[in-house]
């Protein structure tokens, strides 16, 4: 008797009675074998400290009754799901899912499938006895054409779809390193189901990778007849439809070991860009000319313009100048073209409306976000617009101040269309003075400090932005 | 065949048969035989041994499915049939008892505030509350989480994995949260309610987690914009079952920094999920974020199932076939509820002396500050109750501000939601006569504006 399997099943009716010693399992039930050739391997390996058995939904949802390991259940079909959090807390833990063909192979597919071709270490017992047990005996993914279940009362037919074969299907992945389909009718194939399981539990004990057994077994009860019989039916019935043997024995590399989890303060604060150094302050005071406490900014465009960049930079150098900033960007479905547009506001003391329904500054990159919002500035309010693309603009209020910079044709000329976005922060700075030149200069240093060689050229876009800007105030 | 000799004979006892006849069949000596009498005990018919031919093959004993079926009988063991408690029990398990290996607290430098978008500061409150294992499906508007998570976390030598889909993501955090390590995940509406079955298992197995859900336009696919509609699932629906998790409700990149990194602490505090809501607007917007003073470095739990010897013993699960069992496990859920209206938590601003009080979250809550603000400087007394938690309502934070209230205005971007968390909650508490309530409702990706509130409070108050 294997070590694996508590002295007393306890959690099997409190162990009382015949409970203690005994399964839950009809007469001639495959899982029974299963359970003893896992708990055997178990033992053997050396492994029973470090087993963590994820119990399924189907008849085998008590093996916590009797393996003496840690235990998980789980959700119908989230085996896999279950065993990947697992092993990703505790990289040594011994993993096992134990499931069976409703589990694994209909409402779990999908875990199945992408944990397999993940291939990380756990183990997979797959009991396929292609009928539903718990439930009572209906269609399982794996019932044989013609077999007649609950639900495939006159027999399964092309109507119900036909047996899916597990093991060849995850053989064909990449990720598993070992899969192998094996039976239990006969003293030679439960020698091949012992050695099969253990096996493939030494693959996760080496770290080797992912491994999948699939065991053909008896479900007398629902097949309605004897154990005997059963284990024919399992030779001559499924073994056509499920061939026996190695699937896949891969010679896999082990995984890498996992490093220990970090807890460094000054690791974390690095790898968030955290910083003790306070930014300098240029501002005299807040720029009440635009508002008195909250100015509202729009910047509208194409996605790629670089308008969230900018509405951004304005957000942080507002920070950096001690009052308050939001940024909220909008975006069309696409990831590229289409329009994009960013509400930005910054206040003296707390923003409390975070849209600019209505701004005091509206940055345009085109003509589209030109019609959209242009009547939505606020009177007196202020109209940067790209004026390379979009010609001849008029507002209907005619306290609205509107100029037009060529950002298109600044950013061509500097020889790189990316700097479009910092011709038209220039260009904000110098037509509404939001803030001195040098806060929004400092704050876009700092956002470039990784890649220091574009800080000259984005100087420069800056620059040009502004003087254009002034020029055209002077028209 | 001297060797024969020497090897074991099996030994059954007939309790633990089913005669199923796996022996039966493999026995070529013919030692073992179907029998035909009914075992009183067990209702089963068990096989009948004759041993004489016996060559202690061991085929049967290989063959048997009980654990405590056929066994080899050691030298010196007798066939009498034995008493099965001496025979087998009482050995009990050799796993120990674990203990909890307690977390700590490290002093974190100082440092300026970041300015950085909702998510992102979501993302730093978990890693900053000692959150290392990040399981995800990516969905708009809550992916950017995910993807700083993707790139921090090797830094900090955690684990961010990309689930097939929101279903795995919430078994990923069971595993891992089963171990006894925090773990969370971003996901936004259509992928929370995928989650709520997990949610119920976490609830059911009594398991840590964290879910910043940020709420998007629907039903359905819906849209991408700001909602406030996953309010009931949070608060009355978290899956099957009898179920509640404390439900926070930030306002601020700062409040989805510093409640993110709360939500670790009650979670593991009570065992149980912590949902963080945030509307799409709150995940999206930037701001400033300023860094706690500390971060923790968790330990871990007694009741982990971590895959060690110290843990051997313990076992997730919530399925209980006994009744009895199952109504005492919703008896301590339901206590465990209670103790969690401790955790009730609001913020006022100008509702002391308030006649109109507006109640809000998220970011219609900044909206309605405003709004209380605009509405002071044309002499209305207004004033905004915002619950910080909405499950447990911080009904008794509100009960002492309604003495001078004259109206109730729900601000919201959901059908009336958070209204009837309200009216459940002053329900509850007895308060039978509340001032009138009214309300300001957005949904399908528009969240209510200032001028909203400032127009619908003149308008109650006679003012338009």
């Amino acid at each position: 008797m294997s070590n694996a399997f508590y002295g007393t099943f306890e959690r099997h009716s409190d162990g009382k009675g015949l409970k203690g010693h005994s399964t839950h399992y009809c007469a001639g039930c495959g899982h029974g074998l299963a359970h003893k050739y896992l708990a055997e391997a178990i033992d053997e390996l050396g492994i029973q400290d470090d087993t963590v058995a994820v119990n399924p939904v189907g008849c085998a949802a008590f093996l916590y009754f009797y393996l003496d390991t840690g235990n998980t259940s789980t959700a119908h079909g989230r085996s896999p799901a279950t065993a990947v959090g697992h092993k990703v807390a505790n990289p040594n833990a011994m993993v096992i899912c134990y499931q069976g063909d409703g589990d694994l192979a209909a409402i779990g597919l999908a875990e199945t499938i992408s944990t397999a071709q993940l291939g990380i270490p756990i183990t997979v017992i797959f009991i396929n006895n292609a009928v539903y047990g718990m439930t009572g005996g209906q269609m399982a993914p794996t019932t044989l054409m013609g077999q007649t279940t609950t639900t495939s009362p006159d027999g399964r037919d092309r109507l119900t779809g036909s047996p899916i074969r597990m093991a060849e299907l995850i053989a064909q992945l990449d990720g598993p390193v070992y899969v192998e389909r094996v039976a239990l009718f006969s003293p030679a194939e439960r020698k091949k189901a012992k050695r099969a399981i253990k096996k493939a539990l030494l693959m996760q004990k080496e770290r080797r990778g992912y491994a999948f057994v699939e065991v053909l077994a008896e479900c007398p009860t629902h097949l309605k007849t004897t154990p005997e019989k059963a284990m024919t039916w399992v030779k001559e019935q499924m073994l056509p439809i499920f061939p026996l043997g190695v699937k896949k024995d891969a010679n896999f590399e082990p995984w890498f070991e996992m490093p220990k989890l970090g807890f460094d303060p000054t690791t974390l604060l690095k790898a968030i860009g955290a910083s003790s150094e306070k930014p300098a302050g240029f501002c005299k005071g807040f720029p009440t000319h635009l508002n008195p406490t909250d100015i509202s900014l729009k910047l509208a465009g194409s996605g790629g313009d670089g308008a969230q960049t900018i509405a951004m930079l304005i957000a942080k150098a507002a920070i950096n100048e001690g009052f308050d900033g939001t940024h909220i960007p909008a975006y069309g479905p696409e990831s590229r073209g289409g329009t994009s547009y960013a509400d930005v506001h910054v206040a003296l003391e707390e923003v409390h409306n975070p849209a600019s329904p209505h701004p005091d500054v509206f940055v345009a990159f085109n003509a589209p976000s030109l019609a959209k919002f242009g009547n939505t500035v606020r009177p007196g309010g202020i109209i940067i617009y790209d004026n390379a693309v979009a010609k001849d603009v008029k507002t209907t209020d005619p306290t609205v101040k509107v100029i037009g910079v060529p950002f298109t044709d600044i950013a061509a000329r500097l020889g790189k269309m990316v700097v479009k976005n910092i011709v038209a922060l220039g260009a904000l700075q110098a037509a509404t003075e939001l803030f001195p030149a040098e806060t929004l200069l400092a704050t876009l240093r700092d956002t470039l400090k990784d890649k220091a060689a574009l800080i000259p050229l984005n100087e420069k876009a800056f620059a040009e932005g502004a003087a254009a800007a002034r020029e055209a105030m002077k028209r | 065949m001297s060797q024969a000799n020497t090897r074991p004979k099996p030994f059954l006892l007939p309790d633990y048969c089913k005669g199923c006849g796996r022996c039966v069949q493999v026995c070529v000596q013919g030692c073992i035989s179907f029998a035909k009498e009914i075992n009183p005990e067990t209702g089963m018919v068990p096989v009948l041994l004759d041993l004489a031919k016996c060559t202690g093959c061991g085929l049967c004993i290989e063959a048997c499915p009980e654990p405590y079926g056929l066994r080899a009988m050691e030298a010196g063991e007798s066939f009498e049939l034995q008493d099965p408690a001496t025979l087998f029990g009482p050995k009990r398990s050799t796993a120990p008892d674990p203990v909890d290996i307690p977390g700590r607290t490290i002093p974190l430098p100082a440092a300026e505030p970041l300015v950085i978008k909702g998510t992102y500061a979501s993302a730093l409150g978990a890693l900053l509350a000692g959150c290392r294992h990040v399981f995800g499906y990516p969905i708009t508007p809550s992916t950017e989480g995910a993807e700083l998570m993707a790139k921090l976390l090797p830094k900090m030598d955690g684990f961010y994995l990309q689930a097939v889909s929101e279903v795995a993501t919430v078994y990923h955090m069971y595993g891992c949260a089963g171990a006894g390590l925090p773990c969370m995940t971003f996901t936004s509406s259509p992928g929370f309610s995928l989650m709520l079955e997990g949610v119920s298992y976490m609830i059911g197995s009594q398991l840590p987690g964290v879910f910043v859900d940020i709420m998007r336009g629907g039903p359905g696919l819906g849209n991408i914009g700001p909602e406030q509609a996953d309010i009931k699932l949070a608060c009355r629906g978290l899956g099957h079952g009898n179920t509640h998790a404390i439900t926070l409700m930030p306002s601020t990149p700062q409040e989805m920094l510093d409640l993110s990194y709360l939500a670790f602490e009650l979670s593991f505090k009570y065992r149980s999920p912590v949902v963080v809501l945030a509307d799409g607007y709150l995940g999206q917007m930037t701001g400033r974020v300023q860094l706690p003073t500390a971060m923790i470095e968790p330990g871990l739990p007694a009741w982990a199932v971590y895959g060690d010897a110290a843990h051997r013993k313990n076992l997730h699960t919530s399925v209980f076939l006994d009744e009895p069992t199952l109504e005492a496990l919703n008896v301590k859920l339901n206590a465990k509820y209670e103790a969690m209206q401790a955790e009730a938590r609001a913020e006022s601003f100008q509702a002391a002396d308030a006649e109109v009080l507006l109640v809000a979250c998220n970011t219609p809550a900044r909206a309605s500050k405003g709004a209380a603000q605009k509405l002071r400087d044309q002499g209305i007394k207004a004033g905004l109750f915002r619950p910080i938690t909405m499950w447990p309502f911080p009904i008794e934070q509100l009960k002492p501000l309604l003495a001078n209230v004259k109206q109730i205005v729900v601000v919201e971007a959901s059908a009336g939601q958070i209204e009837d968390e309200l009216r459940l909650a002053l329900s509850h508490a007895g308060i039978t006569d509340p001032p009138p309530i009214t309300h300001i409702q957005r949904y399908g990706g528009v969240l209510p504006q200032e001028k909203d509130v400032v127009a619908h409070v003149q308008n109650l108050m006679g003012r338009a």
